[in-house]
């Protein structure tokens, strides 16, 4: 069961994550692909003679420290901090399963933190061989922390049929390989160090941008060309590694992605296919824009094309992670945990072997629910059978209030009221009745429903359902927050 | 061993396909042009980029608009058509997205670079032309998007149709007349759409092509202005790229970032069609032109409202062209650096006029 305890009003608590998620992954993979420009960059400074380099490097390890061991860290925590509070059951979920696998990923990480620390502060101080051990241990340890959290990552979108076949059993431990390296595992590897990589030479194409080229054409030219040639690589190679990632990827879930090809009707998660196509064009032409606007004329090369690269960069990291994420719906888990947090495979409790969904359409799933009933007990108890057969027609409170913790519970993470996939904008127009009907079909949930691709069914008994109709009712007639 | 003295039969395929262009469309004349021509390269040489932007999203405009012409049907299908585009037609929602969204941008870049010219004083000789020639292609732009807004016929389109040409309607004289011709009748129905429609695809963009090459020409024929901070400059301190191949290729760069810019938009927040308009329904609330014309729509609103009757519209809508023949004749009193008085006005209307663009805008928006 979820704790829907966190309400971020206009924006969603999805959306909040999706917003501190793709500002560490800029960070990120900078840390991870910056430690190997870095390394590789002063090997080849000290390797051909170009002391100069040594002028530019220290001060594009202090952006990059800055930037990764400030901004990456506290977003990192972020993003803990954020998913436990919108998904606390996903989070659960994944700490059982990877806790060894999160506590390599830290030990990793708090390598790296040092390294990075040492290898700025050390500059001229130490051996130049030595500071430059210091850099490619660096950049060995973040490129273990991606080598670790990508089998995380990939894994829920595709857990791969042998952890599912034991999921819910306890017997998820035993198994820890084959759900790390799940299907996904490697393409979404590659994708990410070739995206690493790029996002390398995107910033410090950024940091190259400042070094005043009347005073220093001869450095800047070498800095902003060699540093150009960093997003060749993925250029070429991320459209193949993506057709191996999607051809990894379940059908149901490729598919969500045409949803939007022909209309943009509310409600139709249609998009997916938009934030594809966004990235698809951002991915496209970055290159073409660093090789026309830097390569060039890398002497003119200035801040605001170095920006206008970067927003490209941001463009197409963020809607690939995005696309990334819709396109688990209607899971947080595939096949495993649905975005309400209830799960899809029966879970053993003890000697008993429950279907979440089935219990709670029995049961009630405010039932089932400890925050619903620290909210308001009354909301919990179960109605008489034949309030059921009762028509609606002035709302009690009781049911507004039950109606609100049904949204809170199932609807919240996804949906807002009135911001990001407005539930009064997406229900506007409709009556109490139809508004039923179409709970009706996301409870049941048929395979033939045009629900069934994107949303989680619906849990609940009848009278949940009907004053959870009867709450966005209220929305919908008029603001009743 | 160099080339250059090599018979035409020893010549690449290439070299020989050049030659008969060559010869026949006179294409080293127009390199030559494009290899002498240089660009200044200074503190502000981002400003030169507007008016390229412009010319993309127009470019943009002419894409989409020809493939939005062929589901389009203007007249009593406009609203249906418009709906198949936007939920049934494969892309159609980004051709349409792309088409009103670039609109939009179109219409910013174009203010920039209309502010970036005046504030670099590039409107005095030998450039008044330029910038004439500029004011009829803003006018005319504004003339498109007011045209184009009403063809979905959506509820929001029409009345703010209906609302934007009362205003002409007041105008002394020529008011009720002109407003009635862009009307085809005493109401806003399916002959405006009709008229807007023939406006916006043919007469609009010839006479578009038409400025914009004279436009184009002058800037050929007379280069790109210098801002005074840099006329002052020594010639041996200043610096300049050519234009061909260095700054055109930085131009495209440009392009491609803006349509990014131009797809995040229309991907982010494609644009949606609102409920069929139903001409016998009163005026809905808060109905109100697009932002480009909202500050003249907010300055007759609250003329409107201080004085009686049609007093106040009569006041604002003078006021208005008084204001807009003020911005075209600028040329003719600020005309050199020497007089610093005059530069002094025109830099003072410049900011004046930008001021109140912005404070009315952001009023008219807060008064909804």
């Amino acid at each position: 069961m979820n704790y829907p305890v966190w309400d971020v009003p206009i924006l969603g608590n999805g959306l909040v994550i999706a917003l501190i998620a793709v500002f560490h992954i800029m960070i990120a993979h900078f840390a991870v692909g910056g430690g190997l420009y870095l390394a590789m960059a002063e090997s080849r400074a000290l390797r051909t003679g170009r002391r100069e380099w040594l002028e530019f490097l220290p001060a594009h390890s202090k952006f990059f420290l800055i930037l990764t061991g400030v901004f990456g860290t506290v977003s990192g925590v972020g993003i803990w901090f954020s998913i436990g509070l919108a998904a606390p059951e996903a989070t659960s979920s994944l700490i059982h399963n990877f806790v060894f696998g999160w506590a390599i990923e830290w030990v990793f990480f708090l390598v790296e933190l040092t390294a990075a620390a040492v290898y700025y502060y050390t500059w001229g101080r130490i051996p130049e061989k030595l500071h430059l051990k210091v850099g490619w241990f660096y950049a060995i340890a973040s490129l273990a922390t991606l080598v670790i959290i990508n089998g995380i990552l990939t894994f829920m979108l595709t857990p791969g049929q042998t952890w599912l076949s034991v999921a819910g059993t306890g017997s998820e431990p035993d198994v820890f390989f084959a759900a790390f390296f799940n299907p996904t595992y490697w393409p979404g590897l590659f994708l990410r160090f070739l995206s690493c990589i790029s996002l390398a030479g995107v910033w410090a194409l950024l940091t190259g941008s400042l070094i005043d080229g009347r005073q220093r054409p001869e450095l800047k030219t070498d800095v902003i060309r060699w540093s150009a040639k960093w997003l060749v690589p993925g250029f070429f190679l991320l459209p193949f590694c993506m057709v191996w990632y999607l051809w990894k990827v379940p059908t149901a879930q490729v598919e969500l992605a045409q949803l939007g090809v022909s209309t943009i009707g509310a409600g139709m998660f249609t998009q997916v296919t938009r934030t594809v196509l966004i990235s698809i064009m951002a991915s496209g032409t970055i290159l073409a824009v660093v090789y026309l606007a830097a390569y060039r004329n890398p002497v003119d090369f200035r801040i605001g094309f170095a920006l206008g690269v970067l927003l490209l960069a941001v463009a197409a990291t963020g809607t690939s992670e995005q696309a990334r994420e819709l396109l688990r719906k209607p899971y947080v888990i595939v096949d495993y945990l649905y975005s309400n947090s209830v799960r899809k495979i029966p879970v053993h409790r003890g000697e008993l072997v429950v279907s979440e969904v089935e219990q709670f359409n029995k049961d009630g799933y405010l039932t089932h629910s400890i925050w619903a009933k620290a909210a308001d007990a009354r909301t919990v108890q179960p109605v008489p059978s034949d309030a059921d057969e009762k028509p609606v027609t002035v709302p009690s409170d009781l049911d507004v209030t039950r109606g609100k913790l049904m949204f809170r519970g199932q609807c919240m993470s996804c949906h807002t009221v009135d911001g990001y996939r407005s539930i009064r904008r997406l229900l506007a127009g409709r009556n109490e009745k139809s508004i039923h009907n179409i709970l009706g079909m996301l409870h049941e949930n048929k395979e033939d429903s045009p629900y069934h691709a994107y949303m989680p069914p619906l849990v609940g008994t009848e009278s949940e359902i009907s004053a959870l109709a009867t709450y966005l009712n209220g929305l919908v007639v008029k603001p009743i927050e | 061993m160099t080339k250059s003295s090599s018979p035409a039969s020893e010549r690449s395929t290439g070299g020989k396909l050049w030659e008969f262009f060559d010869q026949r469309l006179g294409l080293s004349g127009i390199l030559d042009i494009a290899l002498h021509k240089t660009v200044p390269q200074h503190s502000q040489s981002v400003w030169y980029f507007m008016g390229g932007l412009t010319l993309f999203f127009f470019l943009v405009q002419i894409v989409t608009g020809t493939l939005l012409l062929i589901y389009y049907q203007p007249g009593g299908n406009a609203y249906d058509s418009v709906r198949r585009i936007t939920y049934d037609i494969d892309f159609g929602w980004l051709i349409r997205s792309a088409h009103s969204w670039s609109a939009n941008l179109m219409v910013f870049v174009l203010f920039v670079h209309m502010f970036s010219v005046y504030f670099m004083k590039a409107y005095r000789r030998p450039r008044e032309f330029g910038w004439w020639s500029g004011l009829v292609l803003m006018v005319l732009t504004m003339t498109f998007g007011f045209s184009g807004y009403l063809l979905p016929m959506d509820e929001l389109s029409f009345f703010a149709t209906k609302v934007g040409l009362e205003i002409p309607s007041k105008m002394p004289l020529v008011g009720p007349a002109a407003a009635s011709l862009l009307r085809g009748g005493p109401t806003v129905g399916q002959e405006t759409v009709h008229r807007f429609f023939a406006l916006h695809v043919v007469i609009l963009p010839a006479l578009f092509m038409l400025f914009l090459t004279f436009h184009l020409f002058l800037v050929q024929r007379h280069g790109n202005a210098l801002p005074p901070s840099e006329e002052r400059k020594p010639e041996s301190a200043r610096r300049s790229i050519r234009f061909f191949p260095d700054f055109l290729l930085k131009d495209l760069a440009m392009w491609l970032i803006a349509l990014n810019v131009l797809g995040l938009f229309a991907c982010l927040y494609p644009w949606d069609l609102g409920l069929k308009a139903d001409p016998v329904a009163s005026t809905p609330v808060g109905i109100h032109p697009e932002w480009y014309f909202m500050s003249q729509f907010q300055l007759l609103k609250v003329l409107g409202n201080w004085f009686p009757g049609a007093v106040g519209e009569v006041i604002g809508i003078l006021m208005v062209t008084i204001s807009g023949l003020v911005w075209a004749l600028v040329p003719l009193f600020d005309r050199s650096s020497d007089n610093k008085m005059m530069s002094r006005v025109g830099t003072w209307i410049g900011i004046l006029a930008l001021a109140g663009l912005i404070a009315l805008t952001v009023w008219g928006y807060a008064a909804l």
